[in-house]
């Protein structure tokens, strides 16, 4: 538990075992450390990001190695909007080291699903650690839709 | 609750390295210049209760959200 996970450990495949999201190994080089947890779940500190479930869709799954019950569905922000990595802070890394995904919404409806633009996971690749971070610009929201809403208002402009 | 009266430009220390400084009062707002090191985060109350609240929201349900997330992506591409 008090171990300081300032960097993701190589080595022997972690075997997780999930009620809801089965069995799964996930290679040591492929565990995303994020040494804070996540926000409001500071528990949530070891994540596998799986692979696209199907071509053509921008979603996968990030399941918690820590908390097995526990996973979501991202997005890479910068593939459904264009131009969202300017917002990033500057890196000491470099802004192109770091990666960047958001979490998604997805509710009873899917065509109400939302991303959270506003609190993005940010990794950098070469050590695989990440941390949720705020970002500082007032336009953008925690529950942004990711289809434009359907006739708001009737008519939409543009 | 620790209550403490501060004049402009007064200070509130927590700990060996965090201190908050009244910068501003204007009406009803006040301006904090807060200084801490980097690994303390410092977040408006209200936008990490919401955070808070969105990832609780994004944590998978039951059924296949992903599987329905990625359905209904291609149906609204299809219609355009």
């Amino acid at each position: 538990m008090a171990e300081p996970a300032r960097k993701a450990v190589d080595g022997d495949p972690i075997h997780v075992d999930s009620k809801r999201f089965g069995a799964y190994a996930v290679p040591g080089e492929r565990v995303l450390v994020f040494p804070e947890g996540l926000i409001g779940m500071p528990d949530a500190r070891r994540f596998a990001l799986m692979e696209p479930s199907r071509p053509g869709s921008p979603f996968r799954q990030l399941l918690c190695i820590d908390l097995p019950e526990l996973g979501f569905v991202v997005c890479d922000p910068e593939e459904l909007w264009p131009g969202y990595g300017a917002h990033l802070p500057p890196y000491e890394g470099g802004r192109e080291n770091l990666a960047a995904m958001v979490l998604v919404t997805v509710p009873a409806n899917p065509k109400e699903m939302t991303a959270n633009l506003l609190a993005p996971l940010v990794v950098d690749p070469r050590t695989r650690v990440g941390r949720q971070i705020v970002l500082d610009a007032g336009r953008l929201s925690t529950r942004h839709p990711i289809f434009p809403p359907e006739d708001a208002g009737g008519g939409a402009a543009g | 609750m620790l209550v403490l009266t501060r004049k402009l430009g007064e200070v509130i220390r927590i700990g060996e390295s965090v201190t908050i400084r009244v910068l501003e009062v204007k009406g009803n707002q006040v301006r904090l210049g807060v200084d801490a090191p980097p690994e303390v985060r410092i977040y408006r109350e209200e936008i990490y209760g919401a955070i808070r609240k969105e990832n609780e929201k994004a944590a998978l349900r039951e059924g296949d959200p992903l599987d329905e997330a990625s359905t209904a992506w291609q149906n609204q591409r299809g219609k355009r």
